[in-house]
């Protein structure tokens, strides 16, 4: 008899594009290839860096150093830790680890009295990783910002045909795009679109290290981030 | 399009990066409780909307999301720059002294 009664579970905001489906070994032959990377877990991290311990705990916590300059990128092997305004960071890491980082970041502000607070928001965003030689291309056909220009180690918010993203940078071989959950739908197909002339294709990403986005290398696979 | 530098991203940004968030420094009345309807009708409804240098609010919608301060000429859309709202406070107010 099959269990009755509200079972959850988590679903991509590109599910219906069946893209594990779709997916094929990345070539070297010109395209752009491009995958979307689910059910990270997302949590908004304010605080003040003036205030004594804020950084130390986030250290101590996560293991990530907490990135001052803008636009800076702050990357281990179980996370990332982004500049997204002086006194706002994004930390990214799976879904369980988060949680339980945060717990502990929560805590730990009670504890030393600091006026910080963590923000819990992994279902609202989600994560795609585009490559290929032409890939800044695509982007520069999009948005506005100089996107070759992006050091590497950095990341940059911007507009991509209206949609607010985070176009983030960790090596040279392609870029992560951060987006809404709600935009999911409308930014892939936009990217989708602007690399039809070069030809678009859905690849297999894989995973080397605990995940692509924390180990920098550019191959994702999306069942292996629950695992 | 204007090309605005952000402070706190410190770096220029398309307009499109950008909402426009009225006129700066609007001085509240300092003693609220004893300021008469004309002015806090002054305050809540009238603006410089001057022919040249005018001190105006950007916020950084896409990027930041931080409100900064912006010294706009209105007639050339020249910047003459643009600073935290802490920082732009103290040259405007020395330019109005």
């Amino acid at each position: 008899m099959p269990k009755q009664g509200f079972q959850p579970f988590m679903e991509s905001p590109l599910h219906h594009f069946k893209l594990d489906a779709e997916a094929q070994a990345r070539r070297a032959d010109g395209r752009i290839w491009c995958n979307e990377l689910p059910h990270l877990g997302y949590a908004v991290l304010r605080g003040d860096t003036a205030e004594a311990g804020f950084a130390q705990l986030v250290q101590q916590v996560t293991g990530l150093a907490l990135p001052l300059q803008a636009g800076a990128v702050s990357q281990g092997p179980q996370g990332v830790l982004m500049w997204t305004s002086p006194d706002e960071w994004l930390l990214v890491s799976h879904r369980q680890r988060l949680a339980d980082w945060t717990a502990q970041l929560d805590g730990g502000f009670a504890a030393q009295q600091l006026f910080a607070q963590t923000v819990d928001s992994s279902g609202g965003l989600t994560l795609a990783w585009l490559g290929g030689t032409e890939h800044i291309t695509v982007l520069r056909h999009l948005g506005v910002y100089d996107f070759e220009s992006i050091p590497l180690g950095h990341m940059v918010s911007t507009v991509l045909g209206k949609a607010t993203v985070q176009v983030i940078r960790l090596d040279g071989d392609g870029v992560f795009v951060l987006f809404r959950r709600s935009f999911a739908d409308y930014v892939w197909r936009l990217l989708r679109r602007a690399a039809q002339p070069y030809g678009f294709a859905v690849c297999q990403l894989e995973a080397r290290g605990d995940h692509p986005l924390f180990a920098q290398l550019a191959a994702p696979r999306p069942s292996l981030i629950l695992a | 399009m204007l090309v605005i530098t952000c402070p706190y991203c410190q770096e220029a940004r398309e307009e499109e990066e950008f909402s426009y968030a009225g006129e700066a420094y609007i001085a509240r009345p300092a003693v609220p409780e004893e300021a008469d309807d004309a002015t806090w009708g002054d305050y809540v409804f009238h603006r410089k909307n001057p022919r040249g240098w005018h001190w105006e609010q950007w916020q950084h919608v896409a990027g930041c999301r931080k409100v900064f301060a912006v010294k706009r000429h209105t007639v050339t859309y020249e910047i003459a720059g643009s600073w935290t709202l802490a920082d732009g406070k103290a040259l405007y107010l020395k330019e109005q002294a």
